[in-house]
Parts: structure tokens; sequence; C-alpha cells
């Protein structure tokens, strides 16, 4: 493989680590407020590196654009997306978990 | 609860009829919800008929609404009773109305009135505030009922003005040439599908007249904001990752509210997107200018009130003077019941307002 | 010497196990909001590896599918947000 494809690689496994660590988050985190960062913090940076990685791996110049597209709207939704579930669940009086309950839920 | 037709009267009674069934089905003594039509007009008038039609109407709904909530198994010393007050005489200033909503909780002996947000019977003026006012007067606790009221946005449209078109028509072309192939054919549909968009976008597109010497002077600003804000989000990463991995999962989250110093939608969403995604902190709702915020890690939120993110927003938006502001925790924020540790005797905390 | 193809594969299909980590968010609950999040992470997750699986087979094609996906994942919160808030209101 070339440099370039190593940087690709390596970008991909960066992003790959994120995504997991949101996975594992959305596992293991207490309630839905804190699922939710999770979800909208390490998810995007995921997604962000992982697209990035497929804009460099694609070399048509029009894909690319596609990707980078992609990759701003990523940027700009997930954390909407993320705010959006969070204010409904605060909506519904859903409490927010405290380090004072111990296991409490989930 | 004095209940009117508006657009949260659903939620109010939902939320009038859960408080009752939660108080009957704690203690043993009898709870009476009451829910009650207030007419303006006395019985004899000629417009009385249409009034009360109006009133019988919504109680009727209201009957349905009760069934859904209370569902097939109400607490037995619970009792609801529906009906109209006030036809006996004019009511004509909210003092008239707390006048008959008192006279009725008094024969009655009801101890709190719960008011829709929205109350506003037959008129235009806004009456829930004075009504407040009066209804303090009387022996009795008045309460606002916490439903949603529907987003107050101002009118979405605006008029569409040239320069509008001429930036839509320009923005929606290029980029749909950008996704094109070029070929002869792609100017044409391009031209047609941005003239399509522009008829249908003009009008809500831009908050304020677009300006050639203002657009690039913040997507300038803007460019500059980016690896800052980059560099936040792989902090927040790194902090999240450790967090999340550590095996005895050392969280300790909690809900703060923030007044930040900006105004305008766009930099609202900007600052509320860059909370969201920067370390431990997460945007719950935004009315006008007071975010909620759930932040995860007791030194997110000493960053959060330090304020430097909202300190780059401002720079975006407004330039460089505006930057100067004072940070939250120097206008006295986040330190009123100890939500952030640190500074809280600071000799220098700052005086606005 | 390892294919860079497959390296990039490989990943994706990492992606995809994550997405199905995330499933057990969706079937635990406890409340409906924690299943959108967890379904909102999996579509994520869906959408970077259609991305890598175009850039590794070369086929620009798939991220337009990428694109429409990623688009009606975050409808998917916003319509389950909405609806929420409103109370069983549409818009």
């Amino acid at each position: 493989m070339t440099p370039l494809e190593w940087g690709i690689v390596a970008l991909a496994l960066v992003g790959a680590f994120f995504a997991g660590v949101a996975s594992i988050g959305i596992v293991r985190l207490p309630d839905v407020y804190t699922r939710a960062h999770a979800a909208s913090k390490s998810d995007t940076l995921g997604a962000v590196l992982g697209i990035a990685a497929a804009a460099l791996a694609i070399q048509t110049d029009l894909a690319t654009i596609k990707a980078v597209f992609l990759l701003t709207f990523m940027f700009l939704t997930n954390p909407t997306a993320a705010h959006a579930i969070a204010r409904a669940a605060q909506d519904q009086g859903i409490e927010p978990w405290t380090a004072g309950d111990e296991e409490g839920k989930s | 609860m004095p209940v009117a037709d508006s657009v949260t009267v659903r939620n109010t009674v939902a939320y009038a009829i859960e408080q009752a069934e939660s108080a009957a089905r704690e203690g043993q003594q009898q709870v009476s919800l009451h829910l009650v039509a207030v007419a303006s007009t006395r019985a004899v008038d000629p417009d009385a008929q249409t009034e009360l039609g109006q009133a019988k109407d919504l109680l009727d709904r209201i009957e349905v609404w009760l069934d859904e909530d209370l569902g097939a198994d109400p607490p037995s010393n619970l009792d609801i009773e529906l009906g109209v007050i006030g036809a006996d005489r004019y009511l004509f200033s909210p003092g008239d109305y707390a006048d008959a909503i008192l006279a009725y909780a008094d024969e009655h002996s009801i101890e709190r009135v719960v008011l829709d947000p929205e109350f506003n019977p037959g008129g235009t003026t806004p009456m829930l505030r004075p009504l407040e006012v009066e209804l303090v007067r009387g022996d009795i606790e008045v309460e606002t009922a916490p439903v949603e009221r529907p987003a107050r946005s101002t009118a979405l449209a605006r008029a569409a003005t040239l320069p509008k078109y001429l930036a839509i028509f320009g923005a929606s072309y290029l980029f749909y040439l950008l996704l094109s192939s070029y070929k002869p054919l792609d100017f044409l549909t391009g031209a047609i599908t941005a003239t399509i968009v522009t008829a249908l976008l003009a009008p809500i597109a831009f908050s304020r007249q677009p300006s050639l010497t203002r657009i690039p002077r913040q997507v300038a600003r803007f460019a500059m904001y980016v690896p800052y804000l980059l560099k936040e989000i792989a902090i927040a990463n790194l902090e999240i990752a450790y967090v999340v991995l550590h095996p005895s999962l050392p969280i300790d989250p909690k809900m703060v509210e923030l007044e930040a110093a900006i105004w305008g939608d766009g930099a609202v969403t900007t600052l509320a997107n860059s909370i969201t995604l920067t370390p431990g902190t997460l945007t719950v709702s935004v009315s006008e200018r007071a975010f909620d915020i759930h932040s995860l890690t007791g030194s997110a939120r000493e960053d959060l009130f330090d304020g430097g993110l909202e300190r780059a927003v401002r720079f975006v938006f407004y330039g460089r003077e505006a930057a100067a502001i004072p940070s939250p925790r120097e206008r006295g924020q986040g330190d009123d019941d100890g939500t952030v540790e640190g500074d809280i005797s600071d000799p220098e905390v700052a005086d606005d307002d | 010497m390892i294919e860079f193809e497959a390296a990039l594969l490989a990943i994706a299909s990492a992606f995809v196990l994550f997405a199905i980590v995330s499933l057990y968010r969706v079937f635990a609950g406890p409340t409906d909001h924690d299943r959108v999040i967890a379904v909102n992470v999996m579509g994520t997750n869906t959408v970077i590896a259609i991305a890598l699986v175009s850039g590794a087979l070369d086929k620009p094609l798939f991220l337009d599918i990428a694109l429409v996906y990623a688009l009606l994942n975050f409808l998917l919160s916003i319509a389950f947000s909405k609806f929420n808030v409103e109370h069983g209101g549409v818009l």
C-alpha cells in the first residue's frame, strides 16, 4: 500500500474506534441524556473520520465533493438530532440520572 | 381550573388531571377537580346562546379527554366536576374573571387554581398575566400549568426582495452544477431547478437582507472558528472515550442553565450545536437565550461557564468588539447553587444589567 | 502485505459490528427515546459503512445512497421528537 492508503486506513481505524466508543457508551451509560452524549459526540467524530477516509479513497472529483457534502451534513444533523431527542425526553418529564441514585434503571 | 378554547388547553387539562390523580392516589381524603368554562355574557343576553353553546362543546370534548387520561381505573376518591360559571353577570376585565373564579373557589373550598398558559377567553388582549395578579389577591394557590406552548415563531415568511432572489438562485444553481456532469443539458435543468427552488424558498430563506459586505466577513470569521471547534471536538471525544471505557464509569451528570449573551437565530443555533459537540455538554432545550444544558462531568461544567465557546460564537456573528462581553461566570451565573466549583468567591464578579 | 480494499472493507464491517452492539439498546429500552438514539447511532454507522464500501470498491454511486440514508436517519429523529413534544399532534 502507498503512504496515502496507509493514512486512509489509519483515519478509518480511528473513526471506527470512536464509533465503537459511541456504541459501548450507548450500552453502558445509565440514562437517555448521557446516552445522547455518546451518540452526538463520539458518533459524529466517528462519522466525520470514516467519511473523510472514504472521500480520500475515492479518486473521482465529483464523488469526493459528494463525500465532503455528506460529511458536512452529518456534522450538522447529528448534534441536532441528539438535541431534539433530549428535548423530547425532557418534555416528557424524564428525570436525568445523577451520581446519587446508583443502579437506578437500565 | 378555568378552561377556554386555546392551543394548549388539551395539555393543561391533562396536567390538571394528572396532578389530581396523583394527589388522590397518595392521600386518603377526597380530591376534587373542577373544570369550569367562564362565560363572559349574562345568560339572558342575546349573545349568550352561542357562547354557552361553545362552552358546552368544549366541556363535551373535555369529558372525552377525561376518559382518555384517567383510563379504565380512576381512583375512587377523585371526583371531577364540569361546569359553566359567571353566567349571572357581565365579565369584562381580568379582575371580573378573577372575581368569578375566586367566588367559585370559595364556594367549593378549592385550594389551587391551574391556569392554561394560553388562557384567553373571548378576546385578543393578553389576559393571563393580569388574571394571575388578580387571583393572587384571593387566599388561593395559583399555578400556570407547565405545558409546552407551541413554538411561537415569528412569521416565517418575509417579503422576498431582489437580493434574496439572486442570492438563492446563485447558490442553488452553483450547487446543482457542482454535483452535475457539466453537459449542456445540465445547465438548462440546473437553471430550471434553481428557479423552482428560488420561487419556493425566497420568502423564508433569509431573516435579514443578504449583504455583500457582511456575509463574506461572517464566512471568513466562521472559517477561523472551525479549527477552534475541531480542537474542542477532539478533546470532547477523548474525554468521552476515557469516561465510557473506564471500568467504573466516572460520571456525574447534572442539568444546568446558561443565559447566553447572544441573540439571533443563527448564532443561537450555532452555539447550541457547538455546545452539544464539545466536552461533556449537551443542549437539551433552548428558549430565546436560556439554554438548558445537560453536562456529563464536573470539568465540562467548568469549561461551559468559562464561556470560551460563547465568546467564539459572538466573534463569528458580531465581530471582535462583541467578543469582549464578560464570560457567563463573570456575569454571576452557574455558581448560585454550587453547580460549578472554583472561583465562587471571586471578588470581581461583573455586575452587568 | 495487506490489501487496501480488504482493509477498508474490514473497517466497514467493524462499523456494522458496532451498529449491532447498539442494537442491544434498541431492545433494552427502557424508554422510546433510548431506542431512537440507538437507532440513530445504527443509522450513522450504516452511512459510514456504505461510504467506506463505496471507497473500497470505487463505486461513487453508493455515496448517493449513503446521502439519502443520512437524510432519512435525521428525519427519523426529528419526526420522533416533534411527534413527542407536540403530544401526538403532527406539525
